[in-house]
């Protein structure tokens, strides 16, 4: 038995022990612990140090909200978290953690002497010391700071385990499982309704797990628990635990982050570790409870220094005692009822000092009745014990003046500044805040959302007035869902009312400028910063944030930001709502990296299309690369060869015979109706009446700007159908883009467009032995009327086709068209066709310089958004005589008329090197600086076929510069180009002829 | 070509169906009672809405379009070109286009909400929906409470399988 | 992640079955040569940038394929209304006599 352990008392199975390690020690626990219960159950409080200062501290809380108890975690390979809070993190067998911030020990840490020097780490310290001299910023300060800074370690390996994610539907989402929670679904529940109840901790119960002593409907608080639960069950409603609410969106969409495996000893093979709900619920009710709060003093922070809540709860969850003689410190009367369960249990209260002169006559007697001492207007002044608390230093308030001061011992100090609303999810929504002078604390008010706001969560006290509440959220949730049901009240006996005080810094006799007095924990700002913040000139709340980072830790200020208000408003001699609040903003707890990716990851990350080729193409051992949303096959190395080798064999190899290459990836539009060719008219350049049944034609697309949008060959299979190809990447863009002129600007044209895409797997023969592999594979199709820039419907190798005679490459070339199922059969007959003409396989990259050999464009490419037909030489493609068309108009603005623009033209190095794409170009190298580039690079190879490198550009009246000399600067050098036509090969383009 | 993993069907059943006939029609609505007649398949005017006649299945996915399923698309095709003149329209073969998933068993729902972000519990038996299942357009028959068939394009299925495959993996897992 | 209703499919569902598509009732001129440099400036770029209502086209690309209008609060990012394309612009002014 662990020597603060009450036997059988709480929560834990004290049947089921379980061991873990903290810092290399073995330390006995039981089923139920959280690290930190465990800890503490063997006297364990120094649990960490600061982030800032070093300063040893323990467990100051006993849930999510925790600033200080931070523990790397790990299970093995792999599965090693930083910044766990052992407040949260459930023992398991085996489970290994450790502490953070120290060095080279827990208990003595060189970086603590920051600590000493307190005085020269104030608030902006950054910002003022490393601003001078610039220089020792790289090699000095930036190397200083990132090696003391950082919250843990880091993993260093990839995430081994599953993260998974789940859509919810729901009627009514109710956000937190205590009383208020518990109490609107069970009124919810028999409404019909779907209702769906979530609770980031283990159990549902909320702060009725640490107050088993109240009585509800008759029954223990505890077995009340389990009939409400279990009647929740009957009706259906989803109960959900360990399942954070990270994130309260639009519409009542909220984010749920469900843990799933950090609690079990051997998790379930294949287990999601973590589970992202993304939730729409037609109501939320959210009753989260309230956040208790510090209070600031000198010396808060050290180990054994904690809220008095958590102690209650330490005490009543888990049977765990935080110390022999406690000393409680409160402003409000809930600390009073951790003291007297404490008193109850067996420690010694060394004392409840309480800054209010007027105490309830009930916790005076009930005091009393315990022998505890009761220390009224009094405050604490400073706390001594090197690695826990030893001793409380407190002074009486008479008439504002601070008494002598005097020493208490004790091995714990429990404090209580009060108690704030949990305001988080609702301030995700920007719900309006309201300050209540009363209880000094906002509380929610005008809501944004379908939502109620229920309990501890909108400033009540006391489980009858919560139960009561929480009935009330419960039936406004289901009146707004157009349900009914009926009232539920709920009779509490023993029920612990309360109310408190609010304060800034606790009065002192000290120097409040030597004070130690911690605000948030997790950043180390002490009360000191944030009057020094105010001093230096920040005036609005946002600035002294900033400057200070109060709130800005990983626990988002849940316990500091409203004392930083106080503190913050009292400096500015402002009232607390001039001030207000900084904006609390998703997640809610610190949410992993995982959680958030869920499936997409490794082989899943991103959607990969796959043609029908694709598996042929692996198994040859291609290279491939995204293209678009694809994976194409890139080249298709054979043993021994690089990429530059295997480019240049397929590029000789089709040139020389002949080619094949898996096109299936283009875009491919069936143009249908009785309107299609008064379509195609308009939304292409071209002209499109003329072009007989059986021919195809470039077509090219501008956007209403007059810049290209997209290319590619149309071909016309009957008076009324149109098969238009698009770029792999603009399939989806120009067939939306076509939609939305069809909608919306011409309605009335009788035409239909369908993505056939991935109807047809395509396949691109080209080379001068192109004709006779084809051939013998094809019929029902003349070909004596089947020149260059054909199409027909025929058979090929016995598969229906649609067969397009044209040329990407300047070789003879087609496009077989087959149902997409056929694909990879047409590649094999073609493969076994082809094998007498050693027909060669190649990829993207040889397709790239084939087509850059004959200065075709790669839209996207050789064009960027910003070129025009005539920018690219394209003007042949228009159809001039056609009175309109989608991007016309914008041919004739002064801007694309004007002179001077990027053209594009062929580069040839003078040294016969090759250029880099995107490779900046200016007329005249020994200009001043800044030089003025007038273009760049679009594309550049190696062309086997002519022996040297070829570029295209984009070069300000480029058309106009033939033959002069540009400048490239290189990463070895300036090289000198000179410009060209874009047209490198067969430049009659005799070889389609043949 | 019928393909079925794990042992675990029970729970959750994700077969490949073989290809049959699937054409996309697209009519404007003065037309598409004379298309109705010459497809012998009531076509639904509201968006999801099914039929069926003679191994025939159609379902409206928009104001003017239709999904229509059957055995063998020739004779449609043929039909329908034969009103042409009198009810223009387009009736494109897709068959090659999408390949249907059949998806079925208790935990079938939860699988489909890994992926779509609608509420797929709220789509009534006998209809059907365009959707997307993580960033795959995809088209959902509901057939029962626990069937369903699914569109996948072609080159989407990759991916998707790969999703599923997580997902039955999980479920498999039981947390 | 917002909810927006579909006019033609008449169902309030996720946005991810939509794409935006860009400022409402900007029609395409029916004679585009007809204008002027400016005019045709203005109907290429110029767009209201509105702070509150502001009308907007939406496609629901992942459902029934349709283009169609909404007016959605800028600043609060809610939508106030759908409508299908070609329809007018809904008047959003204060009813005199609300009924």
């Amino acid at each position: 038995m662990s020597r603060y352990r009450i036997a059988g008392r709480g929560r834990v199975d004290h049947g089921a022990p379980i061991s873990f390690t903290f810092d290399g020690k073995t330390y006995p626990g039981l089923r139920g612990d959280t690290v930190a219960s465990a800890l503490l159950a063997n006297g364990v409080h120094l649990m960490g140090r600061s982030f800032k200062y070093h300063r040893p501290r323990g467990a100051v809380t006993a849930g999510s909200e925790e600033p200080n108890a931070l523990i790397g975690t790990s299970r093995g390979p792999g599965r090693f978290e930083p910044n766990t809070r052992a407040t949260v993190q459930e023992l398991r067998k085996g489970l290994v953690t450790e502490s953070q911030n120290k060095w080279p020990r827990l208990s003595f840490d060189i970086g603590a002497i920051n600590d000493r020097a307190y005085m020269l780490f104030s608030a902006g310290f950054y910002y003022k010391t490393f601003m001078w001299p610039k220089s020792f910023w790289d090699k000095v300060y930036e190397p200083f700071i990132r090696s003391a800074a950082g919250l843990g370690k880091s993993p260093t390996e990839a995430d081994p385990d599953r993260y998974a994610a789940r859509y919810l539907h729901t009627d009514l989402l109710i956000v937190g499982g205590g009383a208020a929670g518990i109490a609107a679904a069970l009124v919810a529940a028999k409404s019909g309704a779907r209702v769906v109840l979530v609770d980031e901790n283990p159990e549902l119960g909320g702060a009725l797990l640490s107050d088993p002593g109240v009585t509800v409907e008759g029954q223990p608080a505890w077995a009340w628990l389990d009939a409400s639960l279990a009647e929740l069950r009957a009706h259906g409603v989803r109960l959900m635990t360990r399942t954070t609410a990270i994130g309260y969106y639009h519409q009542n969409f909220v984010g749920l982050c469900e843990r799933l495996t950090d609690h079990l000893d051997t998790p379930p093979a294949n287990a999601p570790r973590e589970r992202m709900w993304r939730v729409r619920a037609d109501q939320v009710v959210l009753a989260q409870g309230a956040l208790e709060k510090p209070l600031v003093f000198d010396g808060n922070d050290r180990p054994g220094v904690m809220l008095a809540g958590a102690a209650q709860t330490y005490l009543n969850r888990y049977g765990v005692r935080v110390g022999d003689n406690p000393a409680v410190l409160t402003s409000h009367d809930s600390a009073w009822y951790a003291a007297f369960d404490l008193a109850d249990a067996g420690s010694r209260i060394a004392a409840i000092i309480d800054t209010r002169s007027e105490i309830r006559a009930d916790l005076l007697d009930a005091a009393r009745q315990r022998g505890i001492r009761v220390l009224q207007g009094h405050t604490a002044t400073g706390t001594k014990g090197r690695l826990r608390i030893a001793s409380v230093r407190v002074n009486p308030l008479r008439g504002g003046t601070v008494g002598a001061g005097r020493e208490i011992a004790c091995d714990a100090l429990l404090m209580s500044g009060g108690w704030t609303p949990s305001l988080h999810l609702f301030s995700h929504t920007k719900g309006s805040l309201a300050w209540d002078a009363d209880s000094n604390t906002f509380l929610p008010d005008r809501k944004t959302e379908a939502c109620q706001i229920a309990g501890a969560g909108r400033g009540l006290w006391g489980y009858a007035p919560v139960l009561a509440d929480g009935v009330a959220a419960g039936l406004a949730a289901v009146a707004a869902l157009s349900r009914s049901a009926g009232a539920r009240q709920f009779a509490v006996a023993n029920d612990r009312p309360g109310s408190g005080v609010s304060h800034t810094e606790l009065p002192t006799d000290r120097s409040p400028g030597k004070a130690k007095a911690f605000v948030d924990f997790q950043n180390d700002v002490t009360a000191k910063d944030l009057r020094l913040a105010v001093r230096e000139g920040m005036r609005s709340i946002e600035h002294v944030k900033r400057y200070t980072t109060n709130g800005m830790a990983t626990d988002q200020g849940k316990m500091s930001n409203i004392n930083g208000l106080m503190i913050a408003a009292d400096a500015l001699a402002k009232a607390p709502p001039q001030v207000g609040l900084t904006t609390f903003r998703p997640p809610y707890t610190p949410t992993s990296f995982g959680a958030f990716a869920g499936y997409l990851r490794g082989q899943t990350f991103q959607l990969t299309r796959k043609t029908p080729i694709d598996p042929w193409a692996e198994a040859q051992g291609a290279v491939f690369e995204p293209v678009a949303q694809w994976r194409r096959a890139w080249y298709f190395p054979k043993p021994g060869e690089d990429m530059h080798a295997a480019v240049a064999r397929e590029c000789l190899a089709t040139r020389a015979s002949v080619g094949i290459f898996d096109a299936s990836t283009l875009g491919k539009i069936e143009v249908a109706g009785p309107d299609a060719v008064e379509f195609m008219n308009r939304m292409y350049t071209n002209p499109w009446t003329k072009l007989a049944p059986g021919r195809c034609r470039y077509g090219l697309l501008l956007g209403e700007d007059g810049f290209i949008r997209d290319d590619g060959v149309i071909g016309r299979l009957a008076n009324d159908l149109f098969h238009v190809t698009t770029t792999t990447g603009g399939a989806a863009r120009v067939l939306n883009m076509m939609e939305d002129y069809l909608q919306t600007e011409w309605p009335d044209l009788n035409v239909w467009l369908t993505s056939t895409t991935e109807q047809w797997a395509t396949v691109a023969l080209n080379g001068p032995n192109a004709l006779a592999v084809l051939k013998p594979l094809v019929e029902g199709l003349d070909w004596d009327d089947f020149p260059h820039m054909s199409v027909a419907e025929c058979t090929v190798a016995g598969l229906p086709a649609r067969l397009f005679r044209l040329s990407f490459t300047g070789e003879v070339g087609f496009e077989v068209n087959v149902p997409a199922r056929h694909g990879l059969a047409l590649w094999t007959a073609l493969m076994d066709a082809g094998k007498p003409h050693d027909i060669c396989p190649y990829g993207t990259e040889t397709m790239h310089v084939l087509r850059a050999e004959k200065g075709y464009i790669i839209v996207g490419q050789d064009t960027d958004g910003t070129v025009t037909p005539q920018d690219a030489g394209l003007d042949w493609a228009i159809g001039k005589a056609k009175p309109d068309f989608v991007g016309k108009r914008s041919l004739s603005r002064p801007d694309i008329v004007a002179g001077g623009r990027k053209q594009l033209v062929g580069l040839l190095t003078e040294d016969g090197s090759r250029l880099e794409e995107g490779a900046q170009i200016v007329l005249d190298p020994n200009q001043p600086l800044p030089m003025k580039m007038v273009g760049h690079v679009t594309s550049s190879y190696d062309s086997a076929s002519l022996g040297h490198p070829i570029a295209m550009a984009v070069i300000e009246g480029g058309h106009d510069r033939m033959g002069e000399v540009v400048h490239v600067p290189m990463p070895d050098g300036v090289k000198r180009a000179r410009i060209t036509s874009t047209v490198f090969y067969d430049p009659s383009g005799d070889r389609l002829k043949a | 070509m019928t393909t079925q993993k794990h042992d675990f069907s029970a729970a959750l059943q994700i077969e490949e169906l073989a290809p049959s006939a699937r054409l996309s029609l697209r009519v404007r609505p003065q037309h598409r009672a004379q298309l109705a007649r010459a497809l012998g398949l009531d076509l639904p005017v509201r968006i999801g809405d099914r039929t069926a006649a003679d191994g025939r299945e159609a379902l409206c996915l928009g104001p003017d379009e239709w999904l229509i399923l059957a055995p063998e698309a020739s004779a449609l095709t043929a039909a329908a070109a034969a009103i042409y003149a009198t009810a223009p329209h387009s009736l494109t073969e897709i068959s090659d286009r999408e390949i249907t998933l059949r998806l079925s068993g208790a935990s079938v729902l939860d699988l489909l909400a890994t992926g779509c972000p609608r509420d797929i519990a709220a789509l009534a038996e006998g209809r059907g929906c365009r959707t997307v299942f993580d960033s795959a357009t995809v088209t959902i028959w509901r057939d029962g409470p626990t069937a369903f068939r699914m569109d996948v394009w072609r080159s989407f299925l990759p991916h998707v399988r790969n999703l599923m495959a997580l997902a039955e993996a999980e479920l498999a897992a039981g947390l | 992640m917002l909810l927006i209703h579909c006019p033609y499919c008449e169902e309030t569902l996720p946005e991810l079955e939509f794409a935006y598509a860009g400022e409402a009732h900007i029609a395409r001129p029916a004679d585009p040569s007809a204008l002027s440099d400016e005019e045709w400036r203005d109907f290429l770029f110029i767009r209201t940038n509105a702070r509150g209502p502001h009308f907007e086209r939406w496609r629901h690309i992942h459902g029934c394929a349709q283009f169609f209008n909404a007016v959605r609060d800028t600043v609060s990012d809610r939508f106030l209304m759908t409508y299908k394309a070609g329809a007018p612009r809904p008047d959003l002014s204060p009813k005199e006599d609300a009924e």
